[in-house]
């Protein structure tokens, strides 16, 4: 019977009954897909440089502390305290707040930046990934650039500059039209380095729960095993 | 050493009866030898209660049960609490895993009648753990008060606000604001971590109580206490310490290890056992695109919103009818003993529409829950209220099939 009724589920889930889930990546028929790599510590430092250059002024990461992502991404203390924090009065347990307030963002961009710590784990990796990519030029829009993953977005073109100018062709295809300090492929790579930090940020535990999880695993596979051969002797008693 | 353990407990069952509670409910109490894998839930369902109140009390110590506080204590527990992030993981995992065996373990009960003459009561206690656990699981949801926690709670308290006349009101009593807000946030906690989990540890206990009165059923819906040695033990049965106690503890090993493999690499569980939207805190003037209830609600929101329709002539809205019929559609769980007018319990013996009807009610339940989590369109509306009639339909009409169907005859011995 049991038979049965999977034989009837599956011929009624695979057949295309159902329409298709509507994209998550706006005018984009589907995201680009990419699964973050947290374990690549130095695509992890690189996407941290990434992000101080290009976002940190005005997107904040409230929820990490400086010396969290200090021993997380092995970072020595001078290089935390000259080159990343910068600021004598911040303390290294503070939370990595920057810049950009609430006020000054709206004033200027119509909106206020989001806070970006957890924003891959709302947004997920393979949409922020593709969002980062999908900047193009729009002489109707304030600030002179658009998004096609998140249409009439307020955030300014701030990848232009490395990854060069692009334009929405009459086919809806971004196309484009001029070059940037990167190729297309570091630029790429430069945007999964960002995407993985961006991962870690959502997540710092992520790393060595993904890393520990096999032991914890293997200890109940093992205790599975002499629990049954226990179970396995106390049952011959009522054959 | 023996002579003084003895004299030592003597002493204690003279002033409270551990030896006679031990033998009457572990070492004595007499199962039936052969039962097939449906019969291990109700042991994982203790086991996973267990894993939500030891996890959730650690998670209490570090939770700030205010508007303002909330969202950014469950990052705290997240990121700087020591192993906060495995409890998190654990309970938010954990409550999945709770309605998974909940689902399975009653399903089992429908499958072979453990709900039949004379176990009602059983049944009944086990109905009201059901309705609990759906309680605390959405009072729990609202906690970390995320986007989706305050929506969805938003549409949850929305239907109370449905009622004719004393809706509205209802609805403000409950919230205690004129809005879902930090004052529905600290009474949801309050009554999260007491008041439900008390409930629910009381009815435990009738519903393992009832279940030791009447004894524990087995897939054939054989009567084991029809033949017993002269030791007064079931032939068919064996004692359950430590028998029952050492056959249940691979399958708890099986379980951990599926549990924690979830917990490890994918606690989100695919954005089903934690949803994308809550990661962003709760924000009263941006409605996500799409409100979806967490996966075990599904079913159940999938009937909610299946009724598009009131009637208009008794006042009735759709908005209310829906509610009615998704609660009718736990309620009808309650009735489900009086039901049933078989001579026999296990759907083994049963006739042909029992089996037709445990199929198309497990069917629709999962079609259900399919449609509850994707957005709303003709076609799955549509779908939906096909699969609402055909989640009552085999439990209404149970007492005619069941009653005049032809059934096979249960063997004496298992």
């Amino acid at each position: 019977m049991i038979r049965g009724l999977i034989f009837l589920l599956l011929t009624f889930f695979s057949g295309k009954l159902l329409p298709a889930g509507e994209s998550e990546c706006g005018s984009l028929e589907s995201c680009l897909e990419y699964k973050a790599d947290v374990h690549d510590l130095y695509s992890l430092q690189r996407g941290l440089g990434v992000y101080m250059n290009y976002c940190s002024s005005c997107h904040s990461l409230q929820y990490l502390r400086w010396n969290r992502l200090q021993r997380d991404l092995d970072i020595p203390e001078t290089i935390l305290q000259d080159d990343l924090i910068l600021n004598p009065e911040i303390k290294s347990s503070d939370y990595m707040i920057f810049g950009l307030n609430e006020g000054d963002s709206t004033a200027w961009l119509g909106a206020s930046a989001p806070d970006l710590t957890l924003r891959t784990r709302v947004r997920g990796e393979s949409w922020v990934y593709t969002y980062l990519k999908s900047f193009y030029e729009d002489a109707s829009r304030p600030l002179g650039s658009n998004n096609l993953v998140l249409q009439g977005s307020s955030m300014p073109n701030v990848l232009a500059s490395i990854q060069g100018n692009q334009q929405l062709s009459d086919k809806g295809f971004l196309v484009k039209v001029s070059e940037g300090s990167l190729t297309d492929e570091q630029f790429d790579n430069s945007m999964k380095d960002l995407v993985n930090f961006l991962a870690y940020a959502a997540e710092p535990i992520r790393r060595d729960r993904e890393k520990n999880g096999i032991f914890v695993i293997l200890f109940f596979v093992i205790f599975t095993a002499v629990m049954w051969l226990l179970n396995r002797e106390y049952s011959k008693d009522i054959k | 050493m023996g002579e003084q353990n003895k004299s030592f407990m003597n002493w204690i069952d003279k002033r409270f009866p551990v030896t006679e509670n031990l033998e009457r409910h572990l070492t004595k109490h007499p199962v039936p030898k052969k039962v097939n894998f449906f019969y291990i839930f109700g042991a994982l369902l203790m086991v996973i209660f267990m894993v939500q109140v030891i996890t959730g009390i650690w998670l209490m110590m570090f939770y700030t049960n205010t508007e303002e506080g909330a969202f950014a204590s469950v990052e705290y527990i997240m990121r700087d609490v020591e192993y906060g992030w495995l409890m998190r993981y654990m309970h938010s995992t954990g409550a999945s895993a709770f309605f998974f065996l909940m689902y399975f373990h009653m399903f089992r009960g429908l499958l072979y009648g453990s709900y039949q003459k004379p176990k009602e009561l059983v049944w009944l206690f086990g109905c009201f753990l059901l309705f609990l656990l759906m309680a605390e699981g959405f009072l729990g949801y609202v906690l970390p008060w995320g986007q989706m926690s305050y929506w969805a709670a938003n549409v949850i308290l929305s239907l109370f606000g449905a009622i004719p006349v004393i809706g509205p009101d209802l609805q403000v009593w409950i919230q205690g604001d004129y809005v879902l807000s930090g004052a529905t946030l600290s009474r949801f906690f309050a009554l999260h971590v007491v008041v439900v989990p008390l409930l629910m540890i009381a009815l435990v206990v009738f519903h393992i109580f009832a279940l030791h009165e009447v004894g524990a059923g087995n897939p054939e819906g054989v009567d084991i206490e029809k033949h017993r040695d002269e030791n007064g033990m079931p032939l068919d049965g064996a004692p359950f310490h430590p028998y029952k106690t050492f056959s249940a503890l691979p399958a708890i090993g099986i379980f951990f290890v599926i549990f924690f493999a979830i917990v490890f690499f994918a606690p989100e569980g695919g954005g089903y056992f934690l949803e994308k939207p809550n990661f962003e805190e709760a924000d009263f003037l941006k409605t996500p695109e799409h409100i979806a209830p967490v996966w075990y609600y599904a079913p159940f929101y999938s009937i909610l919103r299946a009724i598009t329709f009131g009637i208009p002539f008794l006042g009735i809205t759709s908005k209310f009818l829906g509610f009615i019929i998704f609660a009718a559609s736990i309620a009808i769980l309650f009735v489900v003993p009086w039901l049933d007018r078989s001579k026999v319990q296990s759907i083994r013996y049963k006739g042909i529409y029992s089996k037709i009807g445990m199929i198309l009610f497990a069917a629709s339940f999962i079609t259900l829950g399919y449609l509850g989590t994707k957005p709303v369109n003709e076609l799955r509306t549509l779908i939906a209220q096909i699969s609402t009639l055909f989640y009552f339909l085999p439990l209404l009409l149970m007492p005619i099939y069941t009653k005049y169907e032809k059934t096979l005859e249960v063997p004496d011995r298992l």
